[in-house]
């Protein structure tokens, strides 16, 4: 292919997925059954966990962080985001049962397209979660030291979770083709959450969690949160995050790439 | 049966099919060496019951699924190594019309626009044009859960026409539409075949191939069963029919005997007949005069040709509204 050739393809798909994008956005907030797992349960769990176990900041080796409401919210985020990857993974599957992806594989784009702008219409909802909670959180009275600077690395960090939640879920969609199936996936990002210190941090796990936790590349990112908002290498590393985020997006999309792959083939 | 041969041979066909199978992992032969070949500008109905492979070559054949053996070229690509090739080149609607209900007309035509490459300028002027075209500007900006089965169906075929493609591919088009909607869709689909568009329709309404198709062919059980143009079809029942009602019942015994020297003849209800002869319209004349020499009073006479449907019955036994018992579509 000439450079020519590949320049004007690129610009094409680039298109294409920004479309996509768009659509998944949209649709996502049209639909209550979409936003109501995405936007409401996440708050409310804000609420119910910075009012019923602030207590637990209290606690030898709980960081200080101000309010408690300020340490959860990067938990807060990683819920709103895990969620919002599993509503791409039904919408995914919606389509597939409803024929929408039998137009969009009649159309003469890369399958990787249709992957990436789900992930990319995902991780805008993300950045659009993060933005709210830290929002809602500072209504709530936490005081976030890292400023401007840290809210926009939490939002990046928020992108790159909703992304690899989306590339999971899209892989669960396309291997399966089961709208049923990824609605009974919901208590997973329950237990995706709780291995990951959400909520308390690291050291106040179980020592079963704890072990869990190292490999779970979601506690990085979380962490990575907690450390931009309140600007402490204490509670985490920033750039530790983008690393597990960024490799946890290209895992999660190669695998729903792979997923398409063999779903088209059989 | 009419052989279809001479057709796959065809050097200007736009859609090639030869010795196409599908067998699914169940075991399953969807589709057992299907042949055939649609020239350019044509309209090829392609007709067979729930089940009988319609689907599954569609699908073969909008690249949405790999033949297990086989060839078929659409628009001279190959369809398994030149998939993107066809794509570009063909329109498909398929069954239901697949839309998302969350998304208003004008969304959906900028989104396929954005799909097969327009330029976001470009995907609005051809929104606003098929729109027109479709008669969905007072709905265009509505969201599709507000939109009935005929309008869905009319903005599925706008989405086909986003790219003006050379081949349309359409699954049945018109099923679960009232008696208006689809007639407005037959007409809308002249239109586009009038333009230049070839037109691959499959259908379980006999009607609708009669009424749109210049040629049919009736697929069961995954292979073609026969195809010719629905005259050629129709010679497959064979000779046509002259009912001839009378006006006294009592006379149809004397009537039949006197009949017997122009065709067979076989009793209909209430004191009617029917005359099958190769004369055809020209044996009117001849069965009236002989009638009326016998002083036997006739209410009407009217020529039968044969329907798909009797072609149907036919050449596989079943009639086409019959499901196949395993569903391959």
């Amino acid at each position: 292919m000439s450079s020519f050739a590949l320049e004007r393809d690129l610009a094409t798909q680039g298109r294409v997925i920004t479309a996509l994008a768009k659509r998944a956005l949209r649709v996502q907030l049209r639909r209550a059954q979409f936003l109501l797992p995405s936007f409401l349960l996440p708050l409310l769990l804000l609420a119910v966990v910075a009012s019923g176990t602030s207590a637990a900041q209290q606690l030898p080796g709980f960081p200080n962080t101000g309010s408690y409401v300020g340490f959860v919210v990067s938990g807060t985020i990683m819920q709103g985001t895990l969620l919002a990857g599993l509503m791409a993974g039904i919408a995914i599957a919606g389509d597939i049962e409803g024929g929408f992806f039998d137009r969009l594989l009649s159309a003469p784009i890369h399958r990787v397209s249709i992957v990436l702008g789900r992930v990319l219409g995902t991780a805008l909802i993300g950045m659009v979660q993060a933005i709210l909670f830290v929002s809602v959180a500072l209504l709530m009275g936490a005081d976030f030291k890292g400023g401007v600077i840290g809210v926009v690395l939490t939002v990046l960090l928020a992108a790159l979770s909703a992304s690899a939640a989306a590339g999971l879920g899209a892989t669960i969609a396309l291997r399966t083709g089961s709208l049923s199936l990824m609605q009974n996936l919901f208590p997973f990002v329950f237990v995706l959450l709780f291995t990951a210190p959400a909520f308390f941090p690291r050291a106040l796990l179980n020592p079963v969690l704890e072990t869990i936790s190292v490999v779970n590349p979601l506690s990085y990112v979380v962490e990575g949160m907690r450390a931009a908002l309140f600007d402490s290498a204490a509670l985490g590393s920033v750039w530790g995050g983008f690393a597990a985020g960024i490799g946890s997006v290209v895992f999660t999309c190669a695998l729903a790439v792979w997923a398409m792959r063999s779903r088209l083939r059989s | 049966m009419i052989s279809n041969q001479d057709s796959a041979a065809s050097a200007d066909a736009t859609i090639i099919v030869e010795g196409l199978e599908r067998v699914y992992s169940s075991g399953l032969r969807a589709v057992d060496g299907v042949d055939l070949a649609v020239a350019a500008g044509e309209i090829y109905g392609f007709l067979g019951p729930n089940g009988a492979g319609k689907s599954t070559t569609v699908r073969i054949l909008t690249t949405l699924l790999r033949p297990t053996g086989g060839h078929a070229s659409v628009a001279g690509f190959d369809v398994v190594k030149q998939a993107s090739q066809v794509r570009r080149s063909i329109g498909v609607a398929l069954q239901e019309a697949a839309l998302d209900p969350l998304m208003t007309g004008r969304e959906l035509l900028e989104l396929q626009g954005a799909l097969h490459g327009l330029r976001r300028a470009e995907s609005k002027l051809r929104a606003d044009e098929l729109l027109e075209r479709v008669d969905l500007v007072a709905a265009a900006d509505r969201l599709l859960n507000t939109y009935s089965g005929g309008m869905r169906r009319r903005l599925d075929l706008a989405m086909a026409l986003v790219h003006r493609p050379m081949v349309l591919f359409l699954d049945e088009p018109t099923t679960g539409l009232d008696p208006v909607s689809r007639s407005s869709l037959w007409t809308e689909l002249r239109k586009l075949n009038d333009e230049g568009t070839t037109i691959f329709l499959t259908t379980q309404y006999l009607e609708e191939a009669e009424q749109l198709a210049d040629r049919v062919g009736i697929i069961d059980h995954g292979k073609i069963v026969a195809e010719g143009t629905p005259q050629e079809l129709g010679r497959l029942v064979g000779e046509p029919g002259l009912y001839v009602k009378l006006i006294e019942q009592s006379e149809s015994g004397r009537a039949r005997d006197l009949l017997a020297v122009h065709g067979a003849v076989s009793d209909r209800e209430a004191g009617g007949l029917t005359i099958r002869t190769s004369l055809g319209a020209r044996a009117i004349a001849p069965i009236v005069r002989t009638l009326d020499e016998a002083q036997i009073e006739v209410d009407a006479v009217e020529v039968e040709e044969p329907t798909l449907d009797d072609v149907f019955i036919a050449v596989t036994g079943h009639r086409a509204d019959e499901d196949v018992t395993e569903d391959a579509s």
